[in-house]
């Protein structure tokens, strides 16, 4: 089958499927995409341009919590509520990536972890704003537009989820294939050869870690009404530690396979800790045995190289 | 005036500790190239394998001497059968490994002694305080700093002044030439993993007095070693000591004169020293 | 066909069949168990809370399964690990309302949990029931009405305590409370307490969750010459914080005063905890012929001896047992609500009564003392006060007491 077209397949059998899964599997697949955007958004700062992040959770607490505030205080429509946590993520991921990208390789990565934590701290300890270490419970969800339908069906807030999901992926696919892209890639490839030809790779990586932080804050706007909550552990390193996981897990630099990576991630721990209380054991060796025989990832298994 | 010194001395005591448990990822990054996640659970198998040994013998030195190495064996065994295969690879695929690895090894330590901490007790001769300045301070903690740098001293020298310190330096610097030059790569770089871990055990027996032994103290200690090496500088053990000097003092004083801001105080002397000098302070200018 | 094609493929089957196919809607009858889900942490560093709540769950339903069941019908218990993370808890939450079909849960560690699952209750129409949170938010500000607290709740512990202080030649305390929200509220429920006794709060201060070294807040307790020092600190925080004050010799001069007094801690800390005094939610010590029944069952079950989380959690097995029998069913939730409201149960600890405004369990509070005890492997809570539940219960849906 032709690439365009399996794409369509799948992005047509995605919209389709709430007509045919049950209320619980609806959930679980809306959780899945909602990672799965976080996932393909930090591919754009490791696959495309090179640069490993230990702090991308901080992006995706800050719409979190940016549209959980919207929602409960203010009772916007819900795309009011991710513009505004996406915009958050994005103006804060500014000076944070001025700053981290006058360092490069391990140092750039602790760089965005202390940004990470200190925004972290910030969430923690604010407790009038953000409730603290308990956080913000009973996030709702509202409707599509001013006087439009209510998005607090599951089916309704799938759809929402699936098209963030879809035309997300198409502006990514079209940032990385435009020439600005392109650019990045050769960043990646060989820094110092992009800078001998009298490039400055800084406002290409600057400009590429803030829309990446944008759609993490997408990401995580979606988690806070699908959720009902938002709270410090979703700006956690842990958590920026494992959509790192999910990224590695599903193919470097595809778009595709961190968001295929996230889902086997998520559900290879959610199954098997329902199984065993001792799941830890079981994921660890997965992880290991994907990363010794799995060079590509999950999509270099996709497309036939092993 | 006590009170300056009492300071002094924890945060001596914090460093020593800091120390013990970074230096080991420091070298690691440094020859092998690897951010070893799982670094913080060799330090837990150390306070775990010394919990053991204090039972078994009911003699701390005894655990002091015999956990480390043991520690060491089960890291270089691991590197053998895993990360060696990795080692071309995106520093991505190294983190999910040593990830993985580390998942592994907390469940077994889980499954080996339950959940509840273990407690150690200092040897008789390390109990109790010494009068100082008015004040009592904990015998143990005087050993702590004693230990820091007895440890400190005696890497740098292996490092520096021996031959097999020599063929160390020559695998961080440029491993092909080594190989070329008749060093066994492979081996250098397993036993170095393997004395990495031994020292972060070593670090973890020395804790298990102050701390206890329990599941999660390698999750919390993973953090702090990482921002002590950046600090100072991958792959440079004079940029460690300086490093778990640098966060010892900043907690210790931190918690006493910042307390609102002790969550933060390490990520921001780290940032703040990156954003000037982005190498850490011993470290290779990229 | 295709290598990739067969992947997707089996990838997508594999998928459904990891989440399960839709289930079929099963008729009521007689003997279909009664499920009660628990999405409790089981991994990680709170894993000994969530173990105690399974602990209780295992002797309770064993019990009462052999004696035929509620209203004919066995219990049914489905754990699930949240690993102390609320975005977890939610998901094994909904995974248990939605494919397990549960209506009733519990086994909730950390607050944070247990209020992001009790906000999803009014749209699941599932009780949650707390044995463990003591979050006083849960029963005030953040109320609602599918949510039902059978435990002390933290304000109480911190009344029982102070109830008891209130009464002591101690006059200067030094607050110490884990900077997050049960810490903070700990401390700050005791201060106001405390200067409402007319006694004086001499410092608080408030490490990070997971501080390793003490080291700087002992010599500032030291520095204030507190006689008292109170104690809001997570497990293994606070395991921690007694060994170095032991080591530093703090506890020669500073009396340690814990909201919560557990088994764990013990066994952890040894000897060197002897003498804290503080709350216990279940001490195991009360002397009642129900619940010195009751320690030699679990006992004889589990091969130790009940902390506070067994005992809260098995009374509230037992109570909502009960409810379901006086509203003769398990599958209206609304039947159960209206039943459990202002009804009695006569517990382990003694007799609690569930309020209609905010269904907190009024019970009683102990003030406890660790003493060391030749008959136990390790120091046990004795008993030094016990109060009648509504001296130490906060007025309806808030958190003060005055």
């Amino acid at each position: 089958m032709k690439p365009r077209a399996l794409a369509l397949v799948t992005a047509g059998a995605l919209v389709a499927l709430p007509w045919v899964l049950a209320r619980y599997q609806l959930s679980i697949l809306t959780d899945l995409l909602i990672y799965g955007l976080f996932a393909m958004s930090l591919d754009l700062i490791i696959g495309y341009t090179g640069m490993v992040s230990f702090g991308h959770a901080a992006y995706f607490g800050l719409g979190a919590y940016g549209s959980a505030l919207v929602l409960l205080n203010f009772e916007q429509p819900v795309p009011v509520a991710l513009l505004a946590g996406a915009l958050l993520a994005g103006v804060v991921a500014a000076p944070v990536a001025y700053l981290s990208t006058r360092a490069t390789g391990i140092y750039f990565a602790m760089l965005t972890l202390a940004f990470a934590q200190l925004l972290y701290t910030v969430a923690y300890k604010w407790r009038d704003l953000t409730g603290g270490s308990d956080g913000i419970a009973g996030v709702p969800k509202t409707t599509l537009f001013w006087g439009g339908p209510s998005l607090a069906t599951p089916q309704a807030f799938y759809l929402l989820v699936t098209v963030c999901v879809l035309l997300s992926l198409l502006a990514c696919r079209a940032l990385v294939r435009s020439p600005f892209g392109r650019a990045l890639q050769a960043i990646r490839e060989n820094e110092r050869r992009f800078t001998s030809l009298g490039r400055d790779p800084r406002p290409f990586k600057l400009v590429v870690f803030v829309i990446a932080a944008t759609f993490a804050g997408l990401a995580g706007a979606l988690f806070a009404p699908f959720r009902g909550f938002a709270s410090p552990e979703v700006m956690f390193w842990v958590l920026s530690g494992q959509v790192l996981m999910m990224v590695v897990m599903g193919g470097i630099g595809t778009l595709i396979g961190p968001v295929l990576g996230a889902m086997v991630f998520i559900l290879i721990q959610e199954i098997a800790s329902s199984y065993t209380e001792h799941w830890m054991i079981f994921t660890g060796v997965v992880f290991v045995l994907m990363v010794i025989f799995l060079p590509g990832g999950l999509m270099g298994l996709v497309r036939g190289r092993a | 005036m006590s009170n300056l010194v009492e300071q002094l001395l924890n945060a001596l005591a914090l460093a020593g500790l800091l120390f013990l448990v970074s230096a080991g990822l420091s070298v690691v990054f440094g020859v092998l190239r690897v951010v070893n996640f799982a670094h913080g659970v060799f330090y837990m198998l150390g306070a775990y394998f010394g919990f053991t040994a204090v039972a078994l013998s009911g003699y701390f030195w005894l655990a002091l001497v015999v956990a480390p190495p043991v520690v060491g064996v089960v890291g270089a065994l691991l590197e053998a059968s895993t990360l060696r295969f990795i080692y071309r690879r995106d520093p991505s695929y190294q983190l999910l490994l040593t990830f993985g690895l580390a998942l592994i090894l907390e469940e077994s330590v889980r499954i080996l002694y339950g959940n509840t901490a273990k407690s150690i007790d200092a040897p008789l001769a390390l109990q109790g305080g010494v009068a100082l300045l008015g004040t009592v301070y904990p015998r143990y903690r005087l050993f702590l700093v004693v230990l820091g740098l007895a440890v400190g001293v005696a890497v740098w020298l292996v490092l520096q002044r021996t031959r097999a310190g020599l063929v160390i330096r020559a695998v961080a610097q440029n491993s092909e030439m080594a190989d070329c030059l008749g060093a066994d790569v492979t081996r250098v770089r397993t036993l170095v993993f393997g004395a990495a871990c031994a020292l972060a055990g070593l670090g973890g027996v020395a804790a298990a007095p102050m701390t206890s032994a329990y599941l999660g103290m390698g999750i919390s200690v993973i953090v702090d070693a990482f921002v002590v090496v950046v600090i100072g500088g991958l792959g440079s053990i004079v940029g460690s000591m300086a490093g778990s000097l640098i966060v010892g003092a900043a907690q210790t004083w931190g918690a006493f004169y910042l307390p609102e801001a002790a969550m933060v105080i390490i990520y921001a002397v780290m940032g703040a020293l990156l954003i000037f000098r982005p190498w850490g302070l011993f470290g290779e200018e990229e | 066909m295709k290598r990739r094609d067969f992947l997707s493929m089996a990838g997508v089957g594999g998928v459904g069949a990891g989440l399960g196919f839709p289930a079929f809607v099963r008729g009521v009858s007689a003997a279909t168990p009664i499920k009660i889900g628990l999405p409790t942490v089981l991994s990680g560093s709170n894993a000994q809370y969530g173990i105690q709540a399974k602990r209780a769950c295992e002797l309770f339903g064993k019990e009462i399964n052999a004696k035929g069941g509620v209203l004919g019908r066995p219990l049914e218990f489905i754990y699930e690990d949240t690993g102390g993370d609320p975005a977890t808890a939610v998901r094994k939450a909904q995974k248990l309302v939605e494919k397990d079909g549960v209506k009733f849960l519990t086994g909730t560690v950390l607050s944070s949990e247990a209020l992001a699952v009790s906000a999803k209750c009014p749209e699941w129409k599932v009780i949650l029931m707390s044995t463990i949170n003591g979050a006083g938010a849960l029963t005030a500000k953040s109320f609602n009405r599918y949510f039902f607290r059978v435990n002390t709740s933290g304000p109480m512990g911190a009344r029982a305590i102070s109830l008891y202080l209130a009464e002591s030649p101690m006059k200067r305390f030094f607050g110490l409370g884990a900077d997050y929200a049960w810490g903070r509220d700990s401390v700050g429920s005791f201060s106001a307490q405390m200067t409402a006794a007319k006694k004086e709060i001499v410092g608080k201060e408030y490490p990070p969750v997971g501080t390793k070294d003490f080291a700087s807040y002992i010599a500032k307790i030291k520095q204030s010459k507190a006689e008292g020092v109170y104690l809001a600190l997570p497990g293994q925080d606070s395991t921690i914080f007694l060994k170095q004050a032991h080591q530093f010799e703090l506890t020669k001069q500073v009396k340690p005063i814990m909201e919560i007094v557990e088994l764990e801690n013990m066994k952890a800390v040894g000897e060197a905890m002897a003498g804290t005094i503080g709350s216990s939610r279940y001490p195991f010590t009360v002397d009642t012929p129900k619940n010195n029944a009751f320690v030699a069952r679990f006992h004889a079950m589990h091969g130790v001896y009940p902390d506070m989380f067994d005992g809260e959690t098995y009374e509230g097995l037992e109570w909502i047992t009960q409810v379901f029998q006086k509203a003769g069913t398990a599958d209206d939730v609304e039947k159960v609500i209206a039943a459990w409201e202002d009804s009695s149960y006569e517990g382990l600890e003694g007799p609690f009564f569930m309020r209609k405004c905010d269904h907190q369990a009024v019970q009683p509070g102990f003030a406890v003392e660790a003493v060391k005890d030749p008959r136990y492997p390790h120091l046990i809570p004795k008993i030094l006060a016990t109060y009648p539940g509504d001296k130490v219960t906060p007025k309806c849906l808030t958190e003060d007491f005055s």
